[in-house]
């Protein structure tokens, strides 16, 4: 089984780059006279990249959140993290920043992370639900100053909010995809140097700190970095749901092993996901793409039902 | 020397006592605090009342303490769903050359090693925990009603590990079976209400007359037993 799905995993990466508006072959890739090499390697190549991160990212952030949060329905979205991003990001447009997008996104999801933090370096304890319950209070007020947005923008504006929104791997060479290799580097280094505190906090908070972890410290640590890396990522995709929720759920049934030793696995199927994704999002449509957040969320909200009935 | 000064919170109230070199077992009633107190000494509530060898706890870094203080919960509780036996037995390997399987031969659980611990009975559970305390093997361990969903072998098994004086260095043990308690003929700390109504040795607890103040007549010494009268 897991074999299969490394063979199918495998062949999908491979027959990506070759499928969409533009069908590709695969001699006149390397025929740098042609429009299919300038397609591949300028557009096709670095979008292909560019999904395989960001799932990636996506999908452990989503573990190391459920990891902290002791909550399996907890994501870096969950803490307004997003949510901030899509409001800075929003203000850009309204402002008429337009050039400097990406950097109000990452602005706003670096606001949200100090914000949070300075409320919770207020809270005693090492229970991570009162940051968990702010997350969520800011959300909503985000959310609330994103409608106050809309109702003063006009209507080109509120179209390209929304389009925002949901999510986009639109990419152009590979500067993008620099930015995100940075992102992966981050997260994949936080994890693997915190692997034994993970493991130890995987078992309970209590455990955790009567052999040798402090707790506080490493879980601050741990979401601070993780959200970094995922604000970069929303800066330049746009929030794309449902990765972190369900990659790492499917793939601790699949595996059956503890958390911490599935980092590689959630990342690479991560990222494969969100190719797939990606591959139908780019071939359905009949003019353009269908939004990639469109696409995640259609197969991944039934799926993870599935899975919550599946289960006993 | 696992020293506490008069510490008060939300239930206990001013607790003063002082464990060297011995082992100690703390009695008292359900909702008597004794829990709490537990997760006091242990660090894990934290407090500027509790010195260890003169210092306070709360001044030791977390990874000085693990060789120092271990709490032993009455149930193991795990996030994770798919962590085996010996996953979690070698997360408390640190102090010790003792080997895992050897701790769970003495414990006659052997069998347990490779299942998850999310399929453990109450008892394995416990058992599985013991094995953790040994492994740990900090110089102070406090085991939270460690023998509360043994069966009758099982319970003279470890009543037998915990008179030892080498099964760990200095335990301090909370129960409500007062027949291992009085067996184990350690000194006792008796707690009622949050406040220490009794600390003296064992001899002084166990008399007919003590009881009968402490348990209000419930509690009878029959040939050299502790019984409970129902």
């Amino acid at each position: 089984m897991k074999l299969l799905l490394i063979f199918l995993s495998c062949i999908i990466i491979g027959i990506a780059p070759f499928y969409g508006q533009i069908d590709l072959s695969l001699e006149k890739i390397f025929m740098q006279s042609s429009m299919n090499h300038q397609v591949f390697w300028n557009i096709r190549l670095p979008r292909i990249i560019l999904a395989f991160l960001t799932g990636g990212i996506l999908a452990l952030a989503g573990l190391v959140f459920q990891t902290v949060f002791r909550n399996p329905m907890s994501t870096p979205f969950t803490l307004g993290v997003a949510s901030g991003a899509t409001l800075f990001t929003a203000l850009a447009i309204i402002l008429g920043f337009t050039y400097f997008i990406s950097l109000f996104a990452f602005l706003g999801s670096i606001i949200t992370i100090i914000i949070l933090f300075l409320i919770t370096s207020k809270l005693q304890d090492i229970h991570t639900t009162s940051l968990l319950l702010v997350g969520i209070a800011l959300s909503f007020f985000y959310s609330a100053c994103l409608m106050v947005l809309f109702f003063i923008s006009d209507l080109s504006q509120s179209y390209e909010i929304v389009r925002f929104t949901m999510g986009s791997l639109d990419t152009v060479g590979f500067e993008d995809v620099y930015f995100m290799l940075f992102s992966s580097l981050l997260i994949l280094v936080i994890i693997v140097k915190f692997k034994h505190q993970i493991k130890l906090l995987l078992i309970s908070y209590e455990f955790a700190q009567l052999k040798g972890v402090d707790v506080k410290k490493t879980n601050y640590i741990l979401l601070f970095v993780v959200s970094i890396s995922v604000g970069i990522c929303v800066s330049i995709t746009g929030p794309i749901g449902f990765i972190g929720l369900i990659v790492p759920h499917i793939l601790k049934t699949l595996y059956k092993k503890s958390s911490e030793q599935l980092i590689y696995p959630i990342f690479f199927y991560g990222g494969v996901f969100l190719v797939l994704c990606d591959l139908i999002a780019r071939n359905i449509g009949v003019n353009s793409d269908i939004p990639i957040g469109v696409v995640t969320s259609f197969l991944g909200a039934p799926f993870f039902i599935y899975l919550i009935l599946a289960r006993k | 020397m696992l020293k506490i000064d008069n510490y008060s919170n939300y239930i206990l109230k001013d607790i003063s006592f002082e464990i060297n070199n011995k082992n100690l077992i703390i009695l008292g009633s359900n909702g008597a605090g004794k829990t709490t107190l537990a997760k006091v000494l242990s660090g894990l509530i934290n407090s500027q009342n509790i010195f260890l060898e003169n210092k306070k706890v709360s001044d030791i870094s977390y990874e000085q303490r693990t060789s120092l203080l271990n709490y032993i919960p009455p149930k193991l509780e795990i996030f994770d769903e798919h962590i085996s036996v010996e996953e979690f037995l070698m997360l408390n390997k640190f102090h010790t050359t003792l080997d895992i399987e050897k701790v769970l031969t003495t414990l006659d659980i052997l069998h347990l090693k490779e299942k998850n611990c999310r399929r453990l009975s109450s008892g394995e559970s416990q058992l599985v925990l013991i094995a953790s305390a040994i492994l740990h093997n900090a110089k102070y361990t406090i085991l939270d009603e460690p023998t509360s969903n043994l069966d009758p072998q099982k319970l003279q098994k470890i009543f037998y590990l915990l008179s030892l004086n080498h099964t760990l260095k200095n335990k301090i043990i909370i129960t409500h079976n007062l027949n291992l308690a009085y067996k184990l003929g350690f000194d006792i700390v008796f707690i009622k209400d949050g406040k220490i109504h009794f600390n003296g040795t064992s001899k002084n607890f166990f008399t007919q007359e003590n009881l009968n103040i402490i348990y209000d007549g419930t509690v009878k010494k029959i040939e050299n037993n502790i019984v409970v009268d129902i």
